[in-house]
């Protein structure tokens, strides 16, 4: 009898200890509270929160908790903090390229840091980990999907999901679902298919690949001149995404076509680059489609987040998906069918001649680049990049740091068949903002522009009333969700690098942020 | 050489309104009449200027298109054109990306191309295999004749894998169909090498940010009706003269620079730099009516600070009670990027290019 109560107690601890360290997957499922378990905080996107400790009324007491300084010697634009950090269990798991760290939530104590042998690849971003149970899962310049255990920071396995000698790398936080990793490709510099694919978590191993580009025959490749064209035409998945579990979709933003600039060997739409799709999360099967950018040759990429909300249509309660597309448009969509509702500019722009019956702009070729120059709006940049949106449910607004400006779109390489980029973009000139649009509508409820123009930041709204962005002079800022005013800020030394999140530990409200090399901890001491 | 670019090439020429004119004098002049005359007047490239590497582009293309000449003298007009006819304002010979980590794309160990094995490997290219796969390495296309529609091999697997011939290398081994009737095992393993840097080259040159990504040609616009748009709806001339501050604008900086500079004139890649820029000014109005005028150092919702006349810095927590009027010096060329058609935009560049 002592021996069995022993052995219920030590059964008994390691449940609890488990319980204590990997992530439990109903987490996902819920509004994140006291952690923040996927990418986006849940599979929403909306990046919202439906804490109050921090609110309207007492952000001017916000505290500095601590701050973490990235301990690897990884410089320069690299070695800038644009993961969005996961909390799980008191613990925040975030990354640069090649790197991993785990750190106290509670004091911004380093407990491991991960290193990964590289082999190459573009080392400009890395948008984070995806957990599961106890394992934690990255993407590394030179194509490697990487499975580290989260207590040590040691590493199970590692699989190839790209080929580094086709220019293409890796970038984006893996989202996982149920027991998908959902991993997404990066890469435009010598003409490649974009994929989207998703793997065991487990063993890494493939379960199924969805390409941007279809084969001949299939549906989309009617939008297509050739079968090397299509074979060739791009359409990267480098922004997580997002999933509705009721319809058990999963809702992809696909990046440019390629060759990116030149666009004389591929005319057409160029399905499915520069759109939103919705896959079958356990099949990987197209479901529906819609094409914000088509035939671009802006560098446009339709990758930003598609965010997912319910809301109220001409008196109707509907599933919705957002999207402030890089092409200075905002969309609404019926999420289960991918109608349109809504398309409007968040930013003016010059490009488009107007919007077909589907909603979706139609480009103007006049804006097209040339040998000699066309002055588009916006520029390469966009109206908004790949930094996350935010759509607050107690507001009905879409919040997202927007730029309008300038450049000269030019034709490099006038071959037939051009190759690469064939072009670019140069020159130039911007404004910033925050907008607040009404999903309702599309109109601009409020818009608080910013003194300068330059890098741009992720957003987080929360139930306090708060609307937290970066501006363009490296301040953290919060401002009032229904107003836009600015109520608080922190000069951090340094462009605001990520989207913030928030969570509650211990019985308190955090606020972390990333800000070049350097993690930030706020807490609501007295709330 | 495209029709379309040569339709292009022959309109800017006629479109300039130039009389018949000489090609400049140069080295080898007379090989490039021999060689080009051919087919059509040689003067069709006045007025373009080009990197190496472009009118090594073009005579690729020119040959191709079923030009006759050795190797040797192709070379020899490449040259010439490269001498006479320089790119605007660049330099001639721009430094070729070399593969690296960090930020770059591709793989670290990715090969580093031996210039001069290159120039072996392109005449053995030329020789060997331009009928199938093109002048530029990127296939024969769709018009081609059956039987030599060769693959594109700059997006070629076995190039992108390969290290110094070790993938291409045992691919020729296996035999492929040479223009010259030959066998690709017969090749050395020098010839090997000399194609996979050839090839290496190629792709090399086609990713983004490789060299020669640079404008074609800016001056396609109308310089009369530039000056009635500078004089005119623009209200250049407002702020601008062509004999003051412009005078000789086009002595100072390249077409592509003139289209930029005055399009954004705070920034631009090419020509000088910041210190031409007028900065932004702010005239602060403190509650107890002291005003205080000067260049703006910092600038947010929270704070606001300027460094006056004198050199001294000063700085406000913005409030409600003070007032902050910034002015910037080129609001107005802000203002016109709404208002300009691209045609302005060329008109006017080719405007600017006449105030030698």
């Amino acid at each position: 009898m002592k021996m069995y109560l022993k052995t219920v107690f030590v059964l008994m601890l390691s449940a609890a200890s488990g319980l204590a360290q990997g992530l439990q997957a109903e987490k996902l499922l819920q509004q994140p509270i006291d952690t923040w378990p996927t990418y986006n905080g849940d599979y929403s996107g909306r990046r919202f929160s439906s804490l109050i400790q921090i609110n309207d009324k007492n952000i001017t007491s916000l505290s500095l908790a601590w701050a973490y300084r990235l301990s690897a010697g990884a410089g320069g634009a690299a070695g800038s903090i644009k993961a969005t950090p996961l909390m799980v269990n008191g613990v925040l798991y975030f990354t640069v390229p090649d790197h991993v760290w785990a750190v106290d939530a509670r004091s911004g104590q380093e407990i491991w840091h991960y290193q990964w042998s590289t082999k190459g690849g573009i080392h400009l971003g890395n948008r984070g980990v995806g957990i599961y149970g106890n394992w934690l899962y990255f993407e590394t310049p030179d194509c490697n999907l990487v499975s580290l255990n989260i207590q040590s920071g040691k590493e199970r396995w590692h699989k190839q999901i790209c080929d580094i000698d086709q220019f293409y790398y890796a970038s984006v936080a893996p989202i996982i679902v149920k027991n998908h990793v959902l991993v997404g490709v990066s890469g435009d510099d010598l003409d490649i298919p974009g994929y989207l694919e998703s793997r065991d978590p487990e063993t890494g191993d493939l379960q199924w690949h969805w390409s941007s580009v279809p084969k001949p025959g299939e549906p989309g490749s009617e939008t297509w001149p050739t079968a090397e064209a299509m074979e060739h035409g791009g359409g990267m998945t480098w922004v997580p995404s997002t999933y509705d579990p009721e319809l058990n979709l999963v809702y992809v933003g696909t990046g440019n076509p390629q060759p990116v600039i030149a666009g004389k060997g591929r005319k057409g739409d160029n399905l499915y680059t520069e759109s939103i799709v919705a896959l079958n999360l356990d099949s990987g099967k197209l479901v529906w489609h819609f094409q914000p950018s088509p035939h671009d040759t802006h560098d446009w990429d339709a990758v930003q987040t598609p965010v997912l909300f319910d809301g109220v249509v001409n008196g109707a309660p509907r599933k919705l998906l957002a999207q402030a597309s890089r092409n200075g448009y905002f969309f609404v969509l019926d999420r289960t069918n991918g109608k349109n509702i809504v398309t409007s500019e968040y930013v003016k722009t010059n490009w488009a001649r107007g919007v077909d019956a589907k909603g979706q702009p139609i480009p103007n070729p006049a804006k097209e680049p040339q040998p000699d120059g066309a002055l588009v709006s916006p520029n390469q940049g966009g109206g908004a990049n790949w930094p996350p949106p935010s759509f607050s449910p107690a507001t009905g607004l879409f919040y997202v740091n927007a730029t309008r400006a300038y450049s000269v779109y030019y034709i490099y390489d006038d071959d037939d068949k051009p190759e690469g980029w064939g072009g670019n973009d140069q020159g130039g000139w911007a404004e910033s903002m925050l907008q607040a649009i009404d999903y309702k509508t599309g109109k601009i409820r409020w818009s608080h522009k910013w003194e300068s123009a330059g890098i741009r930041s992720g957003v987080l709204s929360t139930a306090g009333n708060l609307v937290f962005a970066g501006d363009t002079s490296n301040n953290l800022v919060a401002l009032d969700a229904t107003t836009g005013k600015a109520l608080w800020h922190a000069n951090l030394g340094q462009g605001l690098s990520n989207g913030a999140i928030t969570y509650e530990l211990d019985g308190k409200q955090y606020l972390v942020v990333g800000a070049g090399d350097t993690l930030y901890s706020f807490v609501m001491l007295k709330p | 050489m495209s029709t379309p670019r040569i339709v292009w090439l022959l309109s800017l020429w006629l479109g300039a309104g130039m009389a018949y004119a000489q090609l400049p004098d140069g080295p080898h002049k007379e090989t490039a009449l021999k060689l080009c005359g051919t087919c059509h007047a040689p003067t069709i490239v006045l007025g373009r200027g080009m990197t190496r590497d472009q009118w090594g582009e073009v005579v690729s293309d020119m040959i191709s298109k079923g030009a006759k000449g050795s190797t040797e003298e192709f070379g020899l007009v490449v040259d010439y054109l490269a001498t006479a006819l320089p790119a605007n304002g660049a330099s001639q010979t721009t430094p070729r990306r070399k593969p690296s980590g960090g930020l770059s794309a591709g793989p670290q160990d990715r090969q580093v191309v031996d210039e001069a094995s290159a120039a072996l490997g392109k005449a053995i290219y030329f020789r060997e295999c331009i009928t199938c796969h093109g002048p530029k390495a990127r296939g024969a296309g769709p018009n081609a004749p059956e039987g030599q529609r060769g693959s594109d091999l700059v997006r070629s697997l076995v190039v992108l894998h390969d290290r110094y011939g070790n993938q291409l290398g045992p691919f020729l081994k296996k035999g492929h169909p040479m223009q010259g009737g030959g066998s690709s095992a017969a090749l050395n393993p020098a010839q090997v090498q000399d194609l996979a840097n050839f090839l290496h080259q190629r792709f090399e040159d086609t990713l983004h940010r490789a060299p020669f990504e640079k404008p074609l040609d800016v001056l396609t616009g109308n310089a009369k009706a530039g000056e009635a748009y500078f004089n005119g709806a623009g209200k250049c001339s407002t702020c601008h003269s062509v004999t003051g501050d412009l005078a000789h604008i086009a002595t100072k900086y390249d077409p592509p620079a003139l289209q930029l500079r005055f399009l954004f004139p705070k920034s631009t890649r090419f020509g000088a730099g910041a210190s031409h820029n007028r900065p932004v000014t702010v005239t602060v109005t403190q509650p107890d009516g002291h005003t205080f005028s000067g260049e703006v150092v910092r600038m947010d919702d929270f704070t606001v600070a300027l460094r006056d006349s004198n050199g001294d810095y000063r700085s406000w927590a913005r409030t409600a009670d003070l007032g902050v009027h910034k002015t910037d010096p080129y609001r107005t060329h802000i203002e016109l990027l709404d208002q300009y058609t691209d045609k302005d935009m060329h008109d006017i560049v080719a405007y600017l290019e006449t105030l030698k």
